[in-house]
């Protein structure tokens, strides 16, 4: 009956702008009804890359040990930091892997490419189907919610400020329509030679 | 006689167990028929709005089907869920009001009306219309009042009000751009919320029309067309004549309009 | 359950007696207009249970509003009533201003939880009944006798899948305050203390810490609102509102209808409590 998507909550939603994107993810680690921890944030980074994880807890760490591994031996390796693209082939392969008893997260890949400047997102099912998106991408308890108002507030091309505001404007609201996500976020906004991240104040119930 | 025919699943001496009993719980009366409808009321108009999409699983039954409904006395009434229970349900509550009428010499308050209809959807408490309902009308001082149900009569008088199949993706669209969640002053470091304003009617149309357009990205079981009623205050639409002395004057005198529109049909 | 059917499907209703002056209404006092249409089927309950019943079958059709916390307590100075406003179904919060006291009368106040129809209709109904016992006797009902009738009633529907789990409160004649918790189980349970709903551990934890009989008024009131507080901020199917009401010995004196929003930042800013919050990045 309990479902391992929705046990822990939580929720993450990355947007592309002009030279530029953000990732952001909701601060909530619950058990059902209960709230465990209000500072479980689901965006990690491996050099220039950021990867969003929403699922089931547990599969969140793991899978941030597992890629933490794989992308410094990447580094070792190639000498040099992993791309946004690698990145998204990295996550899908190895979500495949599990293809019959898979990890029960549903991950969010952004960042610059270093090489060309151009901003990538895209998303995946739990088992590796890659969403290429040049808009958004979203994940999680809220998604319904989160592909409701993106898709309202989502224009081309914003600045980073201006996407920063619709980011948030867009998880914040969402936020508060789901009970199991908020209790606090993330922002991230990432162009070519800089990442802010911000903490927004959110409804604590 | 002696020859007996084996009847279908006739098992003669063998123990009824779980599964050869009959399964009464096979007996499944509702289907769900998709689709989307949205309520606004503001200082002196009310808005429903709903798409023209009737679907059952992934196929199309038709893409003109209308959601909301005028039922007389200067209200409106939006139905999503099963389309049968629901027209079901405005029959019944457009034949009340009229009777309401025909009694008491006078047109039904839109707050009496809420209560009415919150009785007819709990005398079916036990065995539930598969229909969530929005009532719109100007009250006794010509406010947009909407009143939102669940399927077995709770109700509430509400600003704003999305119900149906993207209803999780309108709201809190709405919740943003109709009560303005989550904006704040600019330079009040997020202390100040942004002030709440009387939107107008037009204001508030292209929203409704924005936030459909979204929702139909987005969502198979909604598209195709949207339809737009409105209740204002003693106007009718534009270019529509009318007697003056022809018109009774409703509770709240409010005078219905209805425009239709394209949405996307893929 | 045949004989529920029997007794509730057809109109057999209308053949019951108007209500004599003195007869007890306590114990005869079903509606005599309501007939409730039921399904044409061997066990109403049971389809009415997969029709609807979210908890064990996720994929019911007709979800009702869950979630809730609602508390109550008696003190020297009358009753306190607080709730929160969250409707939720499933995860999806459908509305985050739900009037969870309901004012049967200037004197009596119930509290929803479960099924919000079934609050909303049956204590409503029960205003009725009160309003009559009023006009019977000339005195108000007292809380004990209110608080019968309306658990009677929902026993004579155990069973057939009401959802109510309600805190009836107020003043009765002569003055004398009353807190009864009634359920849709049958149970009519007296006390001075009762949280109920979804938060209602949470509730109790604040509440128990903080509850004395000789509590001011202004002390019974900051307590009500810190225990919703805290039930709104640890149980994700509380949140919302905080709807406050007081019980004196002339009637019931509202509180306000509050956004936990700016209250939870003020408690946490200015009193240093909930620090588990962090308000900036490490």
């Amino acid at each position: 009956m309990s479902n391992p998507f929705t046990l822990n909550g939580g929720a993450c939603l990355a947007m592309a702008g002009k030279d530029c994107v953000a990732i952001a993810c909701d601060l909530r680690l619950g058990q059902q009804a209960l709230t465990l921890s209000n500072n479980f944030p689901k965006i990690f980074n491996y050099g220039d890359v950021f990867l969003g994880l929403t699922g089931l807890a547990t599969d969140v760490q793991t899978m941030h040990s597992l890629f933490r591994y794989k992308v410094n031996l990447y580094r070792l390796r190639e000498e040099r930091e992993i791309e946004p693209e690698t990145m998204a082939n990295l996550v899908s392969s190895s979500l495949y892997e599990r293809r019959f008893g898979p990890y029960f997260v549903s991950p969010v890949v952004a960042g610059i490419n270093q090489r060309t400047g151009k901003p990538f997102i895209c998303g995946f099912d739990s088992i590796g189907c890659i969403d290429f998106a040049k808009d958004f991408i979203v994940s999680g308890t809220a998604s319904d919610q989160l592909f409701g108002v993106a898709e309202g507030l989502w224009e081309p091309d914003l600045e980073p400020e201006d996407l920063f505001e619709t980011v948030s404007q867009t998880l914040l609201n969402s936020l508060d329509r789901d009970a199991l996500a908020g209790w606090g976020a993330h922002v991230y906004i990432i162009t070519k030679d800089k990442v802010t991240k911000r903490l927004l104040r959110t409804r604590q119930d | 006689m002696a020859s007996s025919y084996l009847l279908p699943h006739s098992q003669p001496n063998v123990h009824p167990t779980t599964a050869s009993q009959p399964r009464q719980h096979h007996w499944s009366p509702y289907t769900e028929n998709g689709g989307c409808i949205l309520g606004i009321a503001g200082k002196d108009y009310v808005i429903i709005a709903g798409d023209t999409r009737s679907s059952e699983g992934y196929s199309i039954n038709t893409r003109t089907a209308r959601k909301v409904y005028d039922i007389g006395s200067g209200l409106i009434l939006g139905v999503v869920g099963m389309s049968a229970d629901g027209e079901e349900l405005v029959r019944k509550v457009a034949r009340k009001i009229d009777d309401y009428k025909r009694n008491h010499d006078k047109h039904i308050t839109v707050a009496a009306a809420a209560v009415m209809l919150s009785r007819i959807l709990y005398q079916k408490r036990f065995f539930p219309y598969y229909c969530q309902p929005l009532l719109g009308g100007l009250d006794e001082e010509g406010v947009g009042a909407i009143y939102s149900y669940d399927y077995v009569g709770s109700f509430e008088r509400e600003q704003s009000r999305a119900y149906g199949a993207a209803a999780s993706l309108i709201t809190p669209f709405l919740d943003n751009q109709i009560n303005f969640k989550n904006q704040f002053v600019p330079g009040s470091n997020g202390e100040e919320p942004r002030p709440k304003v009387d939107l107008s009617k037009e204001q508030v149309e292209k929203i409704v029309k924005d936030a459909f357009t979204s929702a139909v990205e987005r969502h198979i079981e909604v598209g195709d067309g949207l339809q737009l009623v409105t209740i204002v205050k003693g106007v009718r639409a534009e270019g529509e004549e009318e007697d003056e002395d022809e018109r009774e004057k409703t509770a709240g005198g409010g005078v219905i309009s209805e425009v239709m529109s394209d949405l996307k049909k893929d | 359950m045949d004989a529920l059917v029997s007794k509730y499907g057809g109109s057999d209703l209308d053949d019951l007696n108007i209500l004599e002056e003195d007869e007890d209404e306590v114990t005869s006092s079903l509606p005599q207009s309501v007939s409730f249409i039921l399904p044409p089927i061997d066990s109403p309950a049971k389809f009415l249970r997969a029709m609807t019943d979210d908890h064990t079958n996720p994929s019911a059709p007709i979800k009702l509003k869950h979630g809730t916390t609602t508390l109550a307590f008696k003190y020297q100075g009358g009753v306190i009533v607080c709730t929160d406003s969250r409707a939720t179904q499933g995860s999806w919060i459908a509305s985050q201003t739900v009037k969870k006291v309901i004012e049967i009368n200037p004197y009596l106040l119930g509290t929803m939880a479960g099924g919000a129809a079934d609050c909303q209709y049956w204590l409503t109904y029960l205003g009725m009944e009160c309003r009559l016992h009023q006009l019977r006797h000339k005195r108000l009902i007292s809380v004990a006798a209110a608080s019968k009738i309306l658990a009677n009633l929902v026993y004579s529907y155990k069973g057939m899948g009401l959802s109510m789990g309600t805190m009836l409160t107020g003043v009765g004649h002569g003055g004398v305050f009353g807190l009864y918790y009634v359920d849709s189980d049958g149970n009519r349970v007296e006390g001075n203390l009762f949280c109920v709903g979804s938060g209602q551990t949470f509730a109790y934890g604040v509440l128990d810490r903080g509850y004395k009989w000789d509590l001011t008024d202004e002390e019974a009131l900051e307590l009500g609102r810190r225990s919703i507080l805290a039930a709104t901020h640890r149980d994700a199917y509380s949140g919302g509102y905080l709807n406050l009401y007081h019980i004196q010995k002339d009637g019931w004196v509202h509180h306000g209808f509050d956004d936990t929003n700016p209250v939870f930042w003020k408690q946490k800013l200015e009193k240093g409590e909930f620090q588990n919050v962090s308000t900036s990045l490490d």
